[in-house]
C-alpha cells in the first residue's frame, strides 16, 4: 500500500480482545468499505515463553507446558511430546499403553474438531449449534475426567507410560459415548450443511490452492480440504496408527467449505479408530520400568530428536536437543496452527470482512499453540 | 361502543372536549404500558425459548421461574455508568437510542386491537390514514440506527451502520410494494383502505391466503426491519462487535435491546394484522383481541427460531437478494393482485 493512498482506506484494528478472534488474535485490517485489502496478523498476546521453560525442568515434566499449548486437544501434545521424549530417553512404551495413547488421542481429537465447529459456527452469526456441540464435547472430557482427573490439560501420559491405567468402567464408559456420537454427530452435521446460508457464506470462499498450501507449510485438515492427502498417522505412522483402518479424507473444493466437511469426516474416522482399538487393546503394563516413579527425574538424554505427530491442528513437530544431563537443552515445537495462520493474509485480499471472519475461523486457532 | 368513548363518558363530568382529550391520553398510555410490558415479557420468553433451543435452563434465579430476570437486567441498566466515546457527537449520540424507542412505541398505538369482552374496541386512533402513519413511523427508525453509528466516532459503528443502511434500502421498496398490493386488495370492498381498521374487516380471507408472495415479502421484510439474525448486519456482532451500538452503554444500550425485541413485536402485530385477519376470528366482539395476540406470538415463534437457527447473511448476497428477487416478486405480487381485484374474487 502506498503511502499516498492510505487515506483512501480505513484501518481497523480487530482484537485481541474481539468476539471472533478465537483467543488473542490480533488483526490489523487495511479496508476499502467493507473489502479487506491487507491482512496484518499479530501474535505474541498469549506468549508464555513455554519452550523456555521446558529447558528448565526435567523430562518428565515438560509434560504440562505441552498440555497448555493446543489446550483443546491436550492429548495429542501430549503425544507429540512422548514421541520425541522417548526417542531421545530410549524408552520405548509397553503395547498397552500405544493402544491406550491412540485412543485418548482420537477421543482428543473429536473434542477439539467439535468445538472448533462451534466456534466457526459462532464466527458466522450461528449461536445454537455452539451448544450441541458443547454438549457432546462434555461428554468427552467427563470420560476424560473419569480417566485421567482432570477436564482438559489431562497431564496423562507419562514418559514410558500413562497415569493410570484403564479399567473395564471406563471402557464401558467409552464404548457407550461411541455408540451415541455418531447420531448426534449427523445431527450437528445437518445443523450446519442443510442451511443454505451457512452453504451460501461458507461455498467458494477462501480458496487455498494445493501448492500455495505447501507453500506456506499448512497441514492438517486444512492441507488435506485442499486435496493433498498428508497425514502423519498415515504416511509416518507413530504409536499403532499402522495397526488400524481408517482412511484419510480428503477434498478438492479448496474452500471452507471443504475444511467443515472434512473435521467432521475425520470425527467419524476417529470413532472408527477408537472402535478398533478399543476391541484390539492388550493386556499388559500401564508404565515401562524403565521410567517408573523412582526413576522419573533421573532419565538422561543425549543428542538431538525430531518427532512429528498429527495433532488435531495439523503436523505437530517436537525437537529435543539433550546434553546428557536430566533437563533437555533445547526444546522447539513446530506449530501447525502458527503455520496455518501465516497463509491468513494471502488468502483475505480483496474479500469482504464477514469472508475474511470464515476464512480465519476455518483456520482452526488455538493462541496457546501460536504463541507457545 | 369502544374504550375510548366509554372512559370519555366517566369522565364527562369535565365536559365533551376535556374528557375526550383525557381519554385519549389515558388510552395512549395503557397502550404504551402495555407495549413495554409485552415486549419485557418478550425478552423473558425468547431468553427462555432460547435457552430451550439450546438445551440450557435459562434464567431461573429472580423471582419465580426467573420472571423478574427482565426487570433486574433493566435496573441493572439503569444503575450503570453510560460510559460515553470521545468525539462523539453529543447531541444526536443521545438522541438515537431515543428515536428509535420512541418510534417503535407510537407504533403500538396504531394498531388495531380489536374488542376484548366489555372493554369494547381498544384501538386508539381512528384516523382514517393509520396505515401510512404506521409506515411513516417504521420509517423514522433506520434514522436512529445511521446516527448512532456515524456520530459515535468508531470504526466499527460506522461500517455496522453502512450496512444498516445498505440493508434498509434493499428491502423498504418490496416491502412498501406489498403494503400497497394490501391496499388494492383492501380497497376493492372497503371504503378506507388505508385504515388498518378498515384493512382488517376487509379480510373474510385472511390476505395471506389471496397473496402468498405478498406475505413471503413483507415477513422477509420484518425479519430485516427488526434486524436479528440472519440480517443482523447492522449488528453483526462476532464481525463488528457489536456494529453501531459498539460505544453505547447503561440505559442507552438497553433501548437498542429493547428497540431490537419490540419490532420483532410489533412486526409481528402489523404482519397479523396485514395478512392474517388480525383480530378477525370466532366470537369476535369479545375476545377479538386475544386472536390477535395468539397470532402474533406463533409469527414471533416462528421469527425466533429462525433467529436462533440462521447464520448471518453476508451483506452483499441481501442487497442483491432484495434488488433480484424480493422486488420482482413483490412487483408479481402487485400484477396478481390486480387480476384478483379486477376479476372480483377478492
Amino acid at each position: 500500500m502506498e503511502s499516498d493512498l492510505t487515506h483512501k482506506y480505513i484501518e481497523l484494528n480487530m482484537g485481541p480482545q474481539h468476539p471472533s478472534t478465537h483467543g488473542v488474535l490480533r488483526l490489523k485490517l487495511t479496508l476499502d468499505g467493507e473489502t479487506v485489502k491487507k491482512v496484518e496478523p499479530v501474535i505474541g498476546y498469549l506468549h508464555r515463553n513455554a519452550e523456555k521453560i521446558c529447558e528448565l525442568d526435567f523430562y518428565c515434566d515438560a509434560l504440562i507446558y505441552f498440555d497448555r499449548m493446543d489446550y483443546v486437544g491436550a492429548m495429542n501434545m501430549e503425544v507429540g511430546y512422548l514421541e520425541a521424549a522417548e526417542k531421545l530417553l530410549n524408552i520405548e512404551p509397553p503395547e498397552r499403553v500405544k493402544w491406550i495413547r491412540v485412543i485418548m488421542a482420537e477421543l482428543n481429537r473429536i473434542a477439539s474438531h467439535l468445538v472448533w465447529a462451534g466456534a466457526f459456527g459462532l464466527d458466522l452469526g450461528m449461536l445454537t449449534p455452539f451448544f450441541y456441540v458443547f454438549e457432546e464435547r462434555e461428554k468427552v472430557l467427563n470420560l476424560f475426567t473419569e480417566i485421567c482427573g482432570s477436564r482438559q490439560e489431562t497431564n496423562y501420559m507419562s514418559i514410558g507410560g500413562v497415569y493410570q491405567d484403564f479399567n473395564d468402567k471406563i471402557i464401558y464408559r467409552i464404548k457407550e459415548f461411541l455408540d451415541e456420537f455418531p447420531k448426534k454427530l449427523e445431527e450437528i452435521y445437518n445443523l450446519f450443511v442443510k442451511n443454505d446460508v451457512f452453504i451460501s457464506r461458507t461455498k467458494n470462499i477462501g480458496i487455498l490452492e494445493p501448492e500455495v498450501a505447501l507453500s506456506y507449510g499448512v497441514t492438517g485438515p486444512m492441507l488435506r480440504a485442499s486435496g493433498v492427502p498428508y497425514d502423519v498417522r498415515k504416511d509416518e505412522p507413530y504409536l499403532v496408527y499402522d495397526k488400524v483402518n481408517f482412511t484419510v479424507p480428503i477434498s478438492r473444493k479448496k474452500d471452507v467449505l471443504a475444511r467443515f466437511i472434512v473435521r467432521f469426516e475425520e470425527m467419524r474416522q476417529s470413532v472408527k479408530i477408537v472402535k478398533q482399538a478399543l476391541e484390539k487393546l492388550p493386556d499388559g503394563p500401564y508404565f515401562n520400568p524403565k521410567a517408573r516413579k523412582s526413576l522419573m527425574i533421573r532419565l538422561r538424554g543425549e543428542g538431538d530428536v525430531f518427532a512429528r505427530t498429527e495433532s488435531t491442528k495439523g503436523e505437530f513437530g517436537v525437537y529435543i536437543v539433550g546434553d546428557g544431563s536430566v533437563k533437555p537443552y533445547r526444546v522447539h515445537v513446530r506449530s501447525p496452527a502458527f503455520k496455518n495462520l501465516s497463509v491468513l493474509p494471502y488468502l483475505s485480499r480483496d474479500v469482504l470482512i464477514a469472508d475474511m471472519v470464515a476464512i480465519s475461523g476455518s483456520i482452526d486457532l488455538v493462541f496457546g499453540e501460536v504463541d507457545r | 361502543m369502544n374504550l375510548l368513548t366509554r372512559i370519555a363518558t366517566i369522565l364527562s363530568f369535565l365536559g365533551h372536549y376535556p374528557a375526550y382529550i383525557l381519554a385519549y391520553i389515558i388510552e395512549t398510555l395503557i397502550v404504551i404500558i402495555f407495549a413495554t410490558v409485552v415486549v419485557a415479557g418478550m425478552v423473558y420468553f425468547f431468553r427462555k425459548y432460547m435457552a430451550r433451543v439450546q438445551m440450557r435452563i435459562g434464567p431461573n434465579r429472580v423471582g419465580k421461574f426467573g420472571i423478574l430476570q427482565v426487570m433486574a437486567d433493566g435496573l441493572k441498566l439503569i444503575q450503570k455508568e453510560s460510559i460515553m466515546p470521545q468525539g462523539r457527537d453529543d447531541l444526536p449520540y443521545k438522541v438515537a437510542p431515543l428515536i428509535i424507542f420512541i418510534a417503535l412505541i407510537m407504533g403500538f398505538i396504531f394498531i388495531p386491537y380489536g374488542p376484548l369482552a366489555w372493554l369494547g374496541t381498544l384501538t386508539v386512533t381512528h384516523s382514517d390514514v393509520s396505515l401510512v402513519i404506521l409506515f411513516a413511523l417504521i420509517a423514522i427508525m433506520p434514522i436512529g440506527e445511521l446516527l448512532s453509528g456515524i456520530v459515535s466516532n468508531n470504526k466499527y459503528a460506522v461500517l455496522g451502520s453502512l450496512r444498516g443502511v445498505a440493508k434498509d434500502v434493499s428491502f423498504e421498496v418490496p416491502m412498501m410494494l406489498s403494503v400497497l398490493a394490501i391496499v388494492m386488495m383492501a380497497s376493492a370492498r372497503n371504503a378506507s383502505p388505508l385504515d388498518l381498521n378498515g384493512i382488517v374487516q376487509a379480510q373474510n380471507i385472511p390476505f395471506a391466503i389471496l397473496e402468498p408472495l405478498g406475505f413471503f415479502v413483507f415477513l422477509i421484510s420484518m425479519a430485516a426491519r427488526a434486524s436479528y439474525s440472519p440480517f443482523d448486519m447492522g449488528e453483526s456482532d462476532s464481525e463488528l462487535v457489536t456494529g453501531n451500538t459498539t460505544e453505547y452503554s447503561g440505559l442507552r444500550f438497553g433501548m437498542f435491546y429493547l428497540g431490537l425485541f419490540g419490532t420483532i413485536f410489533l412486526g409481528s402485530m402489523i404482519l397479523s394484522t396485514l395478512y392474517l385477519g388480525g383480530y378477525n376470528g370466532p366470537f369476535v366482539n369479545y375476545v377479538g383481541f386475544i386472536w390477535l395476540l395468539i397470532k402474533t406470538l406463533v409469527i414471533v415463534v416462528i421469527s425466533l427460531t429462525i433467529w436462533l437457527s440462521m447464520p448471518r447473511v453476508r451483506i452483499d448476497k441481501f442487497v442483491s437478494f432484495g434488488w433480484k428477487y424480493l422486488l420482482p416478486i413483490s412487483f408479481i405480487n402487485l400484477v396478481l393482485t390486480g387480476f384478483l381485484v379486477l376479476g372480483g374474487i377478492s
